[in-house]
């Protein structure tokens, strides 16, 4: 009886919170390091032909739904990251997956569902997302699971350290240091076959890993060269010490064995590479931090698993 | 009862208990401005770094964060609730085979971290096909989890309530559901009230675990905006407020709705 | 869950957890069992020494709370309601972080342990203090007629008494420590559920890892019910 009044008033005072939170504005102060918005980009963006939406296939569905449903992260600056002032996702995955929802409804309409890196196969498989941007590594053994189109991007690890930070070099001179990494990331596995009597500290987020490392927690930060990149230039007092030292393709993970929609989106990621419109999307989120062009793209299908 | 193990303070005392507090309130504002100067030196205090959540987009995430761990700590309450009081009344049941099952679930799940829950149902269901929205791959772990306890607090009240209550209910020709429905759990529920009301404020904390499956919650909420604008420690500062003031008003109110029953529940125990 | 490459691509193209050249036998989870072993030990570690500072600390904030000083007894509140009001893992990662911003900078675990017994220490105040009232008023009244000071009779006549009643509570509140220490997981301790969570990792077998630590977990709360309930049947006091 208690209980509900207790939670009915909360839930009054919550609802009013988020009226107010509904009518505020948008106007979104300037914040280094982030993507820009991608309006512009997506302006450009092609529209398949009416007759490449095969009839009764994914695409088709899509279209009818209005929707394109994309596993992604909130959280990754530069590829997938939300922007809490207009409640958009901006980076180089969002916009890709934005460019995709367009080519096939006409309008870059999508939906973003959280996902973990455990759980997309199983988010696939069920139908649950149609398809997933968010650094995905192709592997022949996810190939059995899910289809991989792409690769779309390479990216690789490096090392971060404290400015001035002497004796690190390469992998292997993590050997008996303190390094830092992001839980569940591929860093952990990759520090311990090049750097096996590295201790690894492991935190939740990019955030909690650069704080750790400036309070010296660690002497060493290992994080994909991206994300690497533009801590190092929101923060002059991190660098970056190595060079990528592990290849890792990203593709836009379908559903296994449907090979009517791979087709279709290898055939939508050459014709917005061929249009500059790939381009354009890396200028704008990764291209932000990392100066000089836009870099060659990976070759659709040169991967084993894609 | 604590006033009976002192005397009133005297003169004496008082002017010893000025002193020592006025002492002890310099001491520690001087430790509060060492560790408010260590910060700005730090520049954690640089205007640049919380002129951020000066600005209402922010407060907006966070509020739209704190309206989902709301409707998480809501829903999480009620489906933990009655479960819990299914597995009260199983475990007072007559029927071995109610008890059996019912004291099992309770002994278990309540020594089972909440974390762990989580991780089952995020990493191991999928795998076998069950793969939850996300928003309830934080209610099912947490309902779950405060069942074991909710049902223990329901456990204690029934018992709490005088043998002779049911055996009276039984007696004017009631069946032996009927009063427990009637005469036993109205009882039980005033006098539990406290602790229902205390384990919803854990529970509205455990829906921090959000943090852990990504479902946009307060904390997790927080940590997008960190991964925005690289001010973690601020916003972490500020998300610590946010869960102060909304669980420090809960306790408050609850206490206040709590003081008319529990005083009639007093004093009809005392006659 | 997380930013960014997911980590099994990598172990996926053929690289293990162990130096080259060393392969793991083909039941592989038994091979992390040292590793899980080692999670146990710093999740036991963990327990022990957060509870047995929130007990300290417990009694001192009990004991602030039934002051003769309103100051003190407003200090006793205000450190019950914040700690009671803040998830935990706020606290962890406030503190980890926070804590070197303005001087104070310790070995991590340290860090975790302190931080787990000033925020169980609020949940064992309140078990203790409602100890404290559940003592009848007489025997407070008793202990002052024979003369005994205020801290005299609350360590010889009250708290005594209080700590029979609150065994089953505090039973509890070492349970929920176990429990809270996994979540020195989220900020880089490797402890039980770190552990686990680790091999998962490499393994993706998620139901035998994580239902054999969720075990282990139940086995440390079933010992620390046994050893509450043997003192609580020693020990109460039949009124």
């Amino acid at each position: 009886m208690l209980m509900k009044k207790m939670v009915a008033a909360v839930a009054v005072a919550v609802s009013a919170m988020s009226a107010l939170a509904a009518c505020g504005d948008a106007s979104s102060p300037a914040v280094p390091g982030a993507a820009k918005p991608s309006d512009d980009v997506l302006a450009q963006a092609p529209v398949a032909a009416a007759a490449d939406i095969l009839p009764g296939s994914t695409m088709e569905k899509i279209k009818q739904r209005g929707e394109l449903i994309v596993g992604g992260s909130l959280d990754a600056p530069l590829l997938s990251q939300q922007n809490p002032a207009t409640g958009q996702v901006e980076g180089f995955d969002a916009d890709l997956g934005k460019a995709l929802a367009k080519y096939i409804i006409g309008e870059p309409k999508v939906k973003i569902v959280n996902s973990a890196s455990e759980t997309r196969e199983a988010l696939l498989s069920n139908g649950t997302v149609d398809v997933v941007f968010q650094t995905y590594t192709i592997t022949k053994e996810r190939a059995d699971q899910v289809a991989f189109a792409g690769p779309y991007y390479t990216s690789g690890l490096t090392i971060a350290v404290k400015k001035g930070t002497t004796g690190i070099t390469k992998p292997e001179d993590l050997n008996g240091k303190k390094v830092l990494a992001g839980a569940n990331t591929p860093a952990i596995p990759a520090i311990k076959k090049l750097a096996p009597q590295a201790e690894i500290l492991t935190f939740g987020s990019d955030p909690e890993c650069l704080q750790a490392l400036k309070q010296d927690r660690g002497v060493a930060y290992v994080q994909d060269e991206t994300l690497l990149i533009a801590d190092a230039k929101k923060d002059p007092s991190i660098e970056i010490v190595t060079k990528p030292f592990t290849v890792d393709p990203y593709g836009i993970g379908l559903k296994h064995g449907d090979d009517q929609m791979k087709a279709f989106t290898n055939a939508w990621l050459k014709k917005i590479q061929d249009t500059g419109v790939w381009q354009k999307v890396w200028k704008n989120s990764i291209g932000t931090v990392v100066t000089g062009d836009a870099p060659q793209p990976p070759q659709i299908g040169s991967v084993p698993g894609s | 009862m604590s006033t009976t193990l002192f005397d009133e303070p005297g003169p004496r005392a008082r002017r010893h208990i000025r002193v020592a507090t006025v002492a002890g309130t310099l001491a520690a504002i001087a430790l509060a401005v060492l560790a408010v100067r260590q910060f700005a030196a730090n520049g954690q205090l640089d205007a640049a770094r919380w002129q951020p959540y000066a600005t209402w987009p922010m407060w907006r995430y966070l509020l739209t964060g704190l309206w989902s761990t709301a409707l998480a700590a809501v829903v999480s309450a009620a489906l933990a609730m009655a479960f819990g009081l299914v597995l009260a009344l199983g475990r007072l049941s007559h029927q071995a085979w109610l008890r059996r099952p019912a004291a099992a679930y309770v002994e278990v799940v309540r020594t089972i971290p909440a974390l762990l829950l989580v991780y089952v149902v995020l990493f191991a269901l999928p795998r076998y096909g069950l793969d939850l929205p996300l928003f309830w791959k934080l209610v099912v772990p947490l309902s779950v989890s405060n069942a074991a306890a909710f049902a223990e607090i329901f456990r204690a009240g029934i018992n709490s309530v005088e043998r002779g209550q049911t055996e009276a209910g039984l007696a004017v020709g009631l069946t032996r559901g009927q009063a427990m429905r009637l005469v036993v759990l109205p009882q039980a529920a005033r006098r539990v009230l406290p602790s229902i009301v205390s384990q919803s404020v854990g529970l509205l904390k455990d829906t921090s675990l959000g943090f852990v499956v990504s479902y946009a919650e307060l904390l997790y909420s927080g940590k997008v905006l960190a991964a925005y604008n690289g001010l973690l420690i601020q916003t972490y500062v500020v998300v610590a407020l946010i869960y102060l003031v909304v669980n420090a008003s809960l306790s408050k109110l609850a206490r206040v709705l709590e003081s008319r029953p529990a005083l009639y529940a007093r004093r009809s125990a005392r006659a | 869950m997380s930013l960014l490459p997911d980590a099994t691509s990598l172990l996926l193209d053929g690289m293990s957890l162990l130096p080259d050249g060393v392969s793991l036998p083909s039941d592989g989870l038994l091979a992390y069992l040292p590793d899980l072993g080692q999670g146990l030990l710093v999740t036991l570690q963990l327990t022990a020494a957060s509870f047995l500072g929130a007990a300290v600390l417990g009694v001192l904030v009990t004991a602030l709370r039934v002051a003769p000083v309103r100051v003190l007894r407003a200090l006793g509140t205000a450190y019950v309601e914040t700690f009671q009001n803040l998830p935990l893992l706020v606290l962890l990662v406030l503190a980890i972080f926070g804590l070197p911003e303005i001087g104070i900078q310790g070995d991590i675990k340290l860090t975790v342990i302190v931080v787990i017994a000033v925020y169980e220490a609020a949940y064992i105040g309140e078990a203790l203090r409602s100890g404290v009232n559940a003592v009848s008023k007489g025997q407070g009244e008793a202990a002052r007629a024979i003369g005994l000071t205020f801290t005299q009779s609350m360590r010889h006549v009250i708290l005594p008494q209080a700590l029979r009643t609150v065994i089953q509570p505090l039973g509890n509140i070492f349970i929920a420590t176990t429990m809270n220490t996994a979540l020195a997981a989220a900020v880089s301790v490797v402890d039980l559920t770190g552990a686990a969570n680790r091999v998962n990792l490499v393994e993706a077998q998620p139901i035998p890892i994580f239902v054999g630590a969720g075990a282990a977990y139940a086995l440390i709360a079933a010992a620390a019910g046994f050893v509450t309930g043997r003192l609580e049947r020693r020990l109460v006091i039949l009124r």
